[in-house]
């Protein structure tokens, strides 16, 4: 084996693995020159694209926070934006009390990971210390948003503040309300006098969210293919069985659906960061249908996948909104065709397809030859 | 208000709960028991059902009438279905589900933008009666009689018919009854078809109460989950009548004394509470329970 393989085969050590498509060299080499493009992009967009760009990415989290607990742990939860709503909320209602006093909203970062967090870990410990049917735990989910849809909705009346918050009903938070106190974007102060504002608009919001994402999709595939990630699937397969292994499953699934919701509330705070404004209506059935539609079409088995499905699929969903009410009826279909046609997804079936022409003309047989060799 | 008055309205209000969650569950957990698949469309089953109703009622046909043919409209549609995807995903649980939920989206929607966001309503029949300065209306009243015969009727198939035997041979041990000579797809389809007719003739029966819009169905969603979650899919019948009691009796003390948002929640913290001392329902605690009870 050429040493420039096997030095980049050791480097990417942790990240690849069996457990995720697209660990060949000519995929790392993809992977660089889309990570090169994205740092560039600011130069070639136009303002109103790279705004717009930046909110497609924002749902990044969310749907690797899905296809981790669904693709890799066998749990579906189908209220996963509960996590992205209450993370937003938390955010913006802490962000809208203490930016003026504090002039960052570190504090409002911190309450929007961690409500969501603490949300899931009491949800999970009832779910899957009970050792709940999956069927049950993803329509509870289903039900838990929902509630928290109506409740918020009339939320309109005066008394419904938190402090200088006002939850606004089925306006949200945000200048709609038609009150002068709107989020604030993630404002970070590193330094007495090294302040950075993250607004929509600005490149640096841009660049924290390619940031956040690689580094996010990187250290999720470590996880999968380290040995916990290899727990993860054996439960999947079989809970039993793995129990019987040793392992404390339930204990394994409550950590994993709670940084599935960390990873949820992160697109939260990135979406009221980039808007200043959030709605009930990410808690309701079309935001919380959409990441599974994006994770069951993409390919639920491949973090890869469900992001190129999820950026693939928001693009998508916004082309078709213009043309009208049109877009959750084509959406629905993709759905059912994408689960009857091609059930392990669409983007993983094309991968395998360009994995199977790389092992035949040799390329791809470097790495692979390095891991079995040792 | 005096005491009678009170409870007879207390009694009222969760007579009309318990209606409402036994005709939104019904045809779930008539589906979930059998097959173990939860049918994401039952909404919009309920929604079709209501759209019949309405569409045959102001067609000259007696109300009903209209609502049996929502029923059996729904029931039909129950069987393409199962026969062109539920079918496909025999064994996955979570892929039907999925499945199911893109085709609630794809029936809502799709009503949405072939017949707008409301069609005509259909008038409340019966008139209504009062007792102190309350009012109260009879077609509540009917509709909770309606409910309890809908469950009378799926417990008497399933107990006399040959249908019914066939089927709980083939929810007990599918490959034993295949062997038996039971032709477990059929089943299978109509079982479906039956839980989408009951979700219709519900959806047609609770039209009359309510406008009917595209989204209808949805509306009665959380509280049907909540009523499949706590009863358990192992005896449907029971099941449900235990489940619905217990979560009426809590909605409906919640919603007099507070409002009926907190009503949902109180459901919702009981249903939690109840699945983590009895994981797969009330249903199937009892059987073990029992069949403990038989061993000893």
């Amino acid at each position: 084996m050429l040493p420039l393989a096997r030095l980049i085969d050791r480097a990417l050590g942790p990240v690849n693995g069996p457990l995720e498509t697209g660990r060949s060299p000519p995929f790392w080499l993809i992977f660089l020159g889309v990570v090169a493009v994205l740092v560039i992009a600011p130069s070639f967009l136009s303002r109103y694209e790279l705004l717009n760009f930046s909110n497609f990415l924002t749902n990044i989290f969310l749907a690797l926070g899905l296809c981790l607990i669904w693709g890799y742990a066998g749990i579906l939860s189908l209220g996963q934006s509960a996590f992205l709503g209450l993370g937003g909320y938390a955010y913006g209602v802490v962000g809208i009390n203490l930016i003026e006093a504090h002039g960052n909203t570190w504090l409002a970062l911190l309450a929007g990971l961690g409500f969501p967090v603490l949300v899931a870990a009491l949800l999970g410990w009832i779910m899957f210390y009970a050792r709940l049917k999956g069927v049950y735990v993803a329509i509870l989910m289903l039900v838990v948003t929902l509630l928290i849809e109506t409740f918020l909705n009339q939320t309109a009346g005066q008394g419904w503040s938190i402090g200088l918050a006002h939850l606004g009903g089925n306006n949200g938070l945000g200048r709609f309300s038609g009150v002068i106190r709107e989020p604030p974007s993630l404002t970070l102060g590193f330094s007495a006098d090294a302040m950075m504002i993250f607004g929509g608009k600005t490149r640096a919001f841009y660049y924290l969210i390619v940031g956040l994402g690689v580094v996010s999709y990187l250290g999720l595939r470590a996880l999968v293919n380290s040995r916990l990630g290899h727990v993860l699937v054996a439960i999947r397969e079989d809970p039993d069985r793995t129990e019987t292994l040793g392992y404390d499953v339930r204990r394994l699934q409550l950590g994993v659906f709670c940084l599935s919701a960390l990873l949820a509330s992160l697109s939260g705070i990135l979406y009221v960061s980039w808007g200043n404004f959030i709605t009930p209506n990410v808690f309701g059935v079309y935001y919380n249908i959409l990441p599974v539609i994006w994770v069951a079409v993409a390919g639920r088995k491949s973090l890869t996948a469900t992001v190129l499905g999820a950026v693939f699929l928001v693009w998508l969903s916004q082309k078709l909104a213009i043309q009208g009410d049109i877009a959750f009826v084509v959406l629905g279909f993709i759905l059912l065709g994408g689960m009857m046609l091609l059930p392990e997804g669409v983007i993983t079936g094309i991968g395998e397809r360009i994995g199977r022409l790389f092992d035949r003309l040799g390329i791809g047989a470097a790495t692979r030859g390095g891991r079995h060799g040792g | 208000m005096d005491t009678l008055t009170f409870i007879v309205s207390l009694l009222y209000q969760y007579a009309d709960t318990l209606a409402l969650l036994l005709l939104a569950a019904i045809g779930l957990i008539v589906i979930f028991g059998m097959m173990g698949v939860i049918n994401m469309a039952n909404g919009e089953m309920m929604m079709i059902g209501a759209y019949i109703t309405s569409f045959s009622y102001y067609a000259g046909i007696p109300t009903p009438l209209a609502v049996i043919f929502g029923g059996l409209g729904a029931g039909l549609v129950g069987i393409v279905i199962e026969l062109l995807i539920i079918r496909r995903f025999y064994g996955q649980l979570l892929a039907s589900l999925v499945a199911t939920w893109g085709l609630s989206l794809i029936m809502s929607q799709g009503a949405y933008l072939l017949l707008g966001p409301l069609i005509k309503s259909v008038p409340t029949p019966f008139g209504s009666f009062g007792v102190g300065d309350l009012s109260f209306s009879y077609y509540r009243i009917f509709i909770f009689a309606m409910g309890l015969a809908l469950v009378a009727a799926v417990w008497a198939l399933f107990a006399f018919s040959r249908f019914g035997l066939h089927a709980r041979a083939t929810m007990e041990d599918p490959s034993m009854a295949r062997a038996l000579g039971v032709d477990v797809k059929r089943i299978y389809s109509l079982t479906f078809g039956l839980g989408t007719g009951l979700a219709g003739v519900a959806g047609g029966l609770l039209a009359l109460t309510s406008t009917i819009g595209p989204f209808y169905g949805q509306t009665y969603t959380p509280q049907a989950f909540i009523t499949v979650v706590v009863g358990g899919g192992a005896e449907i019948v029971s099941g449900l009548l235990a489940s619905a009691l217990s979560l009426g009796l809590v909605k409906t003390v919640v919603m007099n004394q507070v409002n009926i948002l907190l009503g949902h929640v109180a459901m919702l913290v009981f249903a939690l509470v109840v699945i983590r001392m009895m994981p797969s329902g009330i249903s199937d605690w009892v059987e073990r329970r029992r069949s403990q009870g038989r061993r000893a």
